[in-house]
């Protein structure tokens, strides 16, 4: 006879805590949209202006940002095998995080880096401090630390350096706190949080997602700390190159740590792919799937806008500029619009159906959202993603139009298909 | 893997409930995947036990699913208390999944 105290102790983090971000970071993702459809022409002129430095910011922290943090508030438990520490602090973060990212846009937009960009980035700070804090708290009381909780935790803390670094470049355009001005900082920033931040925690996430979604017998923890000792050697590389500049073809270094990580973690899913129990692969992960040889593209091309700063023809704006494309409309937004339906779906179902779970028929996660809407979705995405960078790279508008059109359609439907899942009432038996 | 007894017979009627109880994710039953490891019945003080586990630590959709057996085991045993464990030693792993299980998995 088992012993008679029970233990069904599997209480997650709040769905009330997760959705905001969701809902946040859809909306972002259709501002960002909109803010590309009326701004196209600036994409044949310098990437550090305004409006691009608005949607740049809009897809980082509104889009990307928001619904990690969303999403790792749920997923974090799973990775450490433990509670959340703090639902409060989950709170203060999207409170925090919502006022400032978009004062923080218009500042960049009308380009006045007075109150609203200062106070928007002083929040934007605070509010990933807080998330910071709630992880590091969780992973210590955690009994289990593997190589996934290390991965986020490591990833927050360089979202707090790319943070407070950009809330430094905010400043120095009014009070020189800075020794340079606030355009030299910008590949540090930018890269710190492109492949500290982005890079390190889907990886993170990713590597425990994937074979748990694909019932994968395959398991390589040696493997990702190899992965995770890459990335973070890259960066560092990185810095050093940054503060002690030499050569520029040591600024192949950190390239070619990040290529060799990426290439590991290719093998990984690769390994995880091919030992999977469950046959059948959903239209979700297969997308997640494309987002990680998408990743290929924009150290592909970083390597050649090297090769262009080394040669004396200098930097090339429209490489830079599809650079920076590829890694925000391309690698995070795929990953996303992939992710989001393998987890929005189950945190909906189990608010709505875990008290009738057992007794009869409920519908399936799936069920909760429109699969020909993801699958038009996915069509308008890739298309408009793959005009939108020809029409960088051409310099011709009416490219640029039609993919900003095409991704305006993607994100009304992303949007769509997220209402409908959040705004999911059950049927009444 | 089997699941272990006390009584043949109520197991039999109980994984015959639990097998209505599907982890959402995977769209395959808690029996075939191989969550329940252990069915015991106190017949002098109407006691269910149930010993159980999930495919992962805090998985995100751990409470439908033990709220699922609960109430399963419940529509059998109307009036009985359902107690409900969950354990992890052993953790759940591949070659838990019965035989059919892998059948639906493989298609």
């Amino acid at each position: 006879m088992l012993a008679a105290a029970t233990n069904t102790n599997v209480k997650n983090t709040s769905y009330k805590v997760v959705l905001p971000f969701y809902l946040y970071a859809a909306f972002s993702f259709l501002a960002a949209a909109v803010l590309l459809f009326i701004s196209t022409s600036t994409f044949s002129g310098h990437y550090f202006q305004p409006k691009i430095l608005a949607i740049t910011h809009t897809m980082a922290l509104g889009w990307g940002t928001m619904i990690i943090l969303g999403a790792s508030h749920q997923l974090v438990p799973v990775l450490i095998e433990s509670k959340l520490y703090s639902n409060t602090l989950a709170y203060i973060s999207f409170i925090l995080a919502a006022i400032g990212i978009p004062l923080l846009v218009y500042g960049f937009y009308i380009f006045d880096m007075g109150w609203p960009a200062q106070w928007g980035g002083c929040l934007v700070a605070l509010a990933i401090l807080a998330y910071l804090i709630n992880i590091a708290v969780s992973i210590i009381k955690s009994k289990s630390e593997n190589v996934h909780a290390i991965f986020v935790f490591t990833a927050t803390a360089w979202l707090f350096f790319t943070v407070v670094l950009g809330l430094a470049q905010v400043h120095n355009f009014t009070a020189n706190i800075l020794p340079s001005d606030s355009l030299h900082y910008l590949t540090l920033h930018a890269h710190a949080g492109i492949v500290g931040w982005f890079l390190l925690l889907v990886l993170g996430i990713a590597s425990r997602l994937i074979p748990m979604f694909l019932i994968s017998k395959y398991n390589n923890a040696k493997l990702l700390w190899w992965i995770y000792t890459l990335i973070n050697l890259a960066i560092l590389v990185f810095i050093a190159l940054f503060l002690y500049p030499g050569n520029r073809v040591l600024l192949f270094a950190p390239v070619i740590l990040i290529f060799a990580a990426l290439n590991l973690f290719i093998y990984y899913c690769l390994q995880a792919y091919k030992q999977r129990i469950r046959k059948q692969v959903d239209e979700q992960v297969k997308l997640s799937l494309l987002s990680v040889l998408m990743l290929l593209l924009p150290v592909l091309l970083l390597i050649i806008v090297i090769i262009f700063l080394i040669s004396t023809t200098g930097e090339k704006l429209n490489l830079i500029l599809t650079y920076g494309f590829l890694i925000f409309f391309g690698w995070i937004t795929a990953i996303i619009l992939g992710m989001t339906f393998k987890t929005l779906p189950f945190i909906v179902w189990n608010k709505m159906y875990h008290q009738r779970s057992g007794l009869g028929k409920t519908p399936n996660p799936k069920d909760l959202f429109n699969n020909n809407i993801f699958k038009s979705m996915a069509v308008a995405y890739i298309a408009g993603f793959i005009i939108f960078v020809i029409g960088i790279l051409t310099g011709k508008d009416i490219l640029l139009k039609s993919g900003a059109v095409l991704l305006l359609i993607t994100a009304l439907l992303y949007n769509q298909n997220v209402l409908k899942v959040i705004l999911h009432k059950p049927k009444q038996a | 893997m089997s699941v272990i007894t006390n009584n043949n017979i109520k197991s039999t009627i109980a994984l015959g409930a639990l097998q209505n109880v599907m982890d959402p994710e995977i769209g395959l039953n808690v029996v075939d995947l191989g969550l329940i490891y252990q069915l015991d019945f106190d017949e002098e003080n109407k006691i269910v036990y149930c010993s159980m586990t999930l495919t992962t630590q805090f998985c995100p959709m751990g409470e439908s699913i033990t709220d699922g057996v609960k109430n399963a085991l419940q529509s059998v045993f109307t009036g009985d208390t359902i107690m409900v464990e969950l354990t992890f030693d052993p953790p759940w792993n591949h070659e838990l999944i019965s035989p059919e299980g892998k059948e639906f998995l493989n298609r």
